[in-house]
């Protein structure tokens, strides 16, 4: 049975102020509710007022998907009850969104983005001394309320929970171009899921935090579907709770008791209208994205195809990293070679991304000159990579300090001589026609260098000592 | 100005009039409202000063911010005297819809004082020292009492003032505006707070006026227009005639005279009701006594302590509101109701501005009757209260500014006469009703 999938992701905006206040939406290290003011908390008396940055940003995210920016917009109430939010309504957009209508490209599949919006984040729950059932007691920071979200509505195009993964990371990667999102932030992007098996009941899996969580998620519930198929039991229309740590989703409400949310115009606020050079001026400073980038690396890079993708695909501080290495190194087909096969090789065997990692373009670029200038061998340099990943020492001071570079003409030339002396017996065994003694040469000789030299390079020197012999 | 607070405190304990009144004078002079005793209404925050519109959910809040016209007003000179009365969050007519005190007629004290604003209208009627209102309409709540109490109550244009302090009734319909004993008061009042500000997104950007400036200039070629549907079944025939003899005196000094009519007065109750309770309904959702106003006793889960707060926190008047209120946005009602009470809405707007093609004001009773005695009050339904509101909520609606000015009396009750004008046109409102006070 085919998998039908359709994602709600909610996106918190890299703005510096929060969607309607003037408070910061940075909290690292903030004191709880420190980040706060009457507005934000919902004060009596206090009024909404639109960060245009925050619906800037919105805006750029819907044109890169391709989404219509509405001609006018407004935001709408959204009535619940419940601690997280200070006013008991959260402000969101409802009839009039942003933008509609978009889609995002996943190879040559076409996934249908149906809506863009902005809306508010409510507070930080903290279920002190357990989870949201056994805990004593919770704690509400309210530094998260009114941080700015923006939420991305897909048609359910998706069909199973690899590619809902790869859309996200697509998607993730897009938003991340735009400097529109922090892929470092915890909580950064939260995504509801909607999945049901063709012909059947749709089930809403909510708040699932993490790519890796939301594939999880949804093998758990499309596996729990089918076996429900299998013994012949339907499947509830419903919404499911997540939990990450059981990997496992359970009934938080049925159809019958699905919120009504009540939605009203927010009348604090007023509609937007938008005008075409508005629009025109944001879509300007839009920044290159990640398949016009790909597309660059191969045009103008020469760089293969896969390679170009694998560089963009794992995210815009490796792009960063290829561009600043081949500033520093013209030779892209090198450098991309150098990335995609042994550096992330290396920083996978680490468990590091690029960004934990000490690696920086300047040293990695010092292995590659070692390399062309013949220092030391490509082989070497294979070796040595794992350990700069490890501890990001200069590729060229650890060669230095180690004594690594290979073998110069003088010591090589010395080493043969004396060990063509030591060894006549193999000199006469290579001479009357057997190969194998020439290995055994090139093995004493490489032993004598401590192997600081390539192989094939010493064994046509060998065989050279041997023929003017 | 020490003297004016004790002044206050005994006209409070003979009529009812403040829910909070200031301890001690911290006004600053040197400005237009100097030796002036600005009173606010209880819904209309002042820094440190218990807030609480009226309810006993906000019992204890004291807001950590000056709403922007107390800030202006004080930026004048002026003394914020204290918190006057009023219904619950505005939900009434007579200021009778308040666990607090329930301000009496300065007439008749067997009569209401009118509301929602009924504490600002009463004080404006009895203070004996230099004393202007800030009060508050969302449908009528300033036209109302300053009718039943004889004084002049001015609601501008929506936008002209910032609701930036407010605490929400209906957003989408809440002015503040002024009452005074005469009309170059309520017009010097508005010149201070009026304009635009940063904190409220739906104020107008047009710049500051001084309405001022407008007294004096007679009603010479003024055209004015008496709508029909507003002198109909229910009004008072003693309220007619006493509005008829004010038209003929605008006639009688330049004006001319048109009787028209706004077809959809009729369904702009309805309209009213449904908007302004489906906001009042998200408005009072945010009492639950979590971090301001009422707390209780921690217990039980967090929508059981809520249902707790709530339940002692609003009275009947408000439960009353949020249910019908929330009724109207669900899904399945939401269309036939709060939907298409925002068309209705649209229509009023209609109505008014093909009027005001043709005249520049409008003239109209601002209440059908008369303050009514408590005892009458007590016997009505809660759809006999909302009818009261017939003719001042169509303005409200519209977003239109209005005045209403004294105009003769019936049974020894003042009359009000009420003028409406187009957008943004509070000038000639002012005009108008001053040229009537000056040749009365």
């Amino acid at each position: 049975m085919k998998a039908v999938i359709g994602l709600e992701v909610h996106v918190q905006l890299e703005t510096e102020s929060k969607l309607f206040c003037g408070c910061s939406t940075d909290s690292e290290g903030a004191e709880p509710n420190g980040n706060t003011c009457p507005i934000c908390l919902g004060f009596p008396g206090a009024k909404p007022k639109v960060n245009r940055r925050a619906v800037e940003h919105a805006v750029k995210i819907a044109r890169a998907l391709d989404c219509e920016v509405q001609p006018r917009f407004y935001f709408s109430r959204k009535s619940y009850f419940y601690p997280d939010m200070p006013k008991n309504f959260q402000i969101t957009q409802y009839e009039m969104p942003l933008a509609l209508g978009g889609h995002l490209l996943l190879d040559d599949r076409r996934i249908g983005i149906t809506r863009v919006h902005m809306e508010e984040d409510p507070a930080r729950l903290v279920h002190v001394g357990g989870s949201i059932s056994s805990s004593l007691y919770t704690l509400i920071d309210h530094n998260r309320s009114g941080v700015p979200l923006v939420e991305i509505v897909t048609e359910p195009d998706l069909t199973s929970s690899r590619e809902a993964r790869l859309f996200l990371r697509k998607l993730s990667l897009i938003l991340e171009h735009l400097g529109a999102y922090d892929p470092g932030r915890e909580g950064g992007l939260r995504v509801d899921a909607n999945v049901s098996l063709e012909g059947g009941q749709r089930v809403e899996v909510k708040n699932i935090t993490g790519f890796r969580a939301v594939e999880d998620a949804l093998n758990y519930e499309i596996i729990r579907q089918e076996s429900m198929a299998d013994m012949g039991i339907s499947v509830m229309r419903e919404t499911r709770h997540y939990d990450a740590e059981s990997n496992t989703t359970s009934t938080l409400r049925l159809k019958e008791q699905e919120e009504d949310y009540g939605y009203i115009t927010e009348p604090d606020l007023v509609r937007i209208d938008v005008d075409e050079a508005w629009i025109a001026r944001l879509e300007s400073e839009m920044p290159e994205l990640p398949d016009a980038r790909i597309q660059r690396y191969v045009e103008e890079s020469g760089v293969p195809r896969f390679q170009a993708g694998i560089m963009v695909n794992t995210g815009l501080d490796l792009s960063r990293f290829f561009e600043e290495s081949i500033r520093l190194f013209p030779r892209p087909g090198v450098v991309a070679n150098w990335i995609v096969t042994f550096l992330l090789k290396s920083l996978n065997y680490e468990g590091l991304s690029l960004r934990e990692s000490k690696v920086n373009p300047e040293t990695f670029v010092e292995l590659l000159a070692l390399i062309e200038e013949g220092t030391i061998t490509e082989r070497l340099a294979r070796e040595l990579i794992k350990e700069y990943v490890g501890t990001g020492e200069s590729p060229r001071a650890l060669v230095e300090r180690r004594g690594l570079a290979s073998a110069g003409r003088d010591e090589l030339g010395e080493a043969i001589g004396e060990v063509l002396s030591d060894n006549r017996k193999a000199v006469a065994d290579y001479r009357a026609g057997q190969t194998r003694a020439l290995d055994y040469l090139l093995g004493q000789v490489l032993r004598r260098i401590r192997a600081r030299g390539d192989p094939v390079e010493v064994k046509r020197l060998i065989r050279e000592a041997l023929d003017s012999e | 100005m020490t003297g004016v607070i004790d002044r206050a405190r005994e006209l409070d304990e003979e009529y009812g009039i403040f829910n909070a009144l200031a301890e001690s004078d911290d006004s600053m002079g040197g400005g237009r409202l100097e030796g002036v005793a600005v009173s606010v209404k209880d819904n209309v925050c002042v820094m440190g000063m218990e807030t609480r519109a009226g309810s006993r959910v906000l019992e204890g809040y004291r807001p950590p911010f000056d709403a922007t016209v107390v800030k202006k007003c004080r930026g004048e000179g002026a003394l914020i005297l204290g918190k006057t009365t009023q219904d619950e969050f505005g939900f009434g007519t007579f200021n009778v819809n308040t666990p607090f005190k329930v301000p009496v007629n300065p007439h008749d004290r067997e009569r209401s004082a009118g509301g929602s604003s009924g504490g600002a209208a009463c004080l404006t009627s009895v203070a004996d020292f230099p004393h202007l209102a800030l009060a508050e309409s969302t449908g009528g709540s300033i036209s109302c009492p300053a009718s039943f109490c004889g004084v002049v109550g001015l609601t501008p244009t929506y936008g002209r003032t910032s609701r930036w302090g407010l605490v929400d009734y209906a957003n989408s319909l809440d002015k503040i505006g002024v009452m005074g004993k005469t009309v170059a008061d309520a017009a010097l009042l508005l010149s201070v707070i009026s304009g635009p500000d940063e904190y409220d997104s739906t104020v107008s950007q047009a710049p500051p006026e001084d309405f001022t400036g407008y007294l004096g200039n007679g009603v010479e070629g003024l055209r004015v227009g008496v709508p029909r549907e507003y002198f109909g079944e229910g009004v008072d025939p003693g309220v007619s005639e006493a509005v008829w003899g004010a038209v003929k005196g605008l006639e009688a000094l330049g004006a001319t005279v048109k009787e028209l009519s706004l077809p959809h007065t009729g369904v702009s109750l309805a309209s009213y009701y449904i908007i302004a309770m489906a906001e009042a309904s998200t408005n009072l959702a945010k009492f639950s006594g979590l971090r301001y106003g009422l707390h209780l006793p921690l217990e039980g889960a967090f929508d059981e302590y809520f249902s707790r707060v709530r339940a002692r926190g609003f009275s009947e008047e408000a439960k009353r509101r949020i249910i019908l209120g929330t009724f109207t946005r669900m899904a399945g009602y939401r269309d036939a109701y709060y939907m298409k009470a925002l068309r209705v809405r649209t229509r009023v707007i209609e109505d008014f501005k093909r009027a005001f093609a043709e005249v520049d004001i409008l003239a109209a009773p601002t209440m059908p009757v008369v303050a009514p005695r408590f005892d009458e009050i007590s016997a009505m339904e809660p759809i006999q209260h909302y009818m009261m509101d017939v003719l001042t909520v169509a303005p409200n609606l519209a977003g239109i500014p209005m005045i209403s000015t004294p105009c003769g009396r019936v049974d020894g009750m003042p009359v009000g006469l009420h003028l409406m004008a187009d957008h943004m046109e509070e000038g000639k409102l002012i005009r108008a009703t001053h040229a009537l006070e000056v040749s009365a």
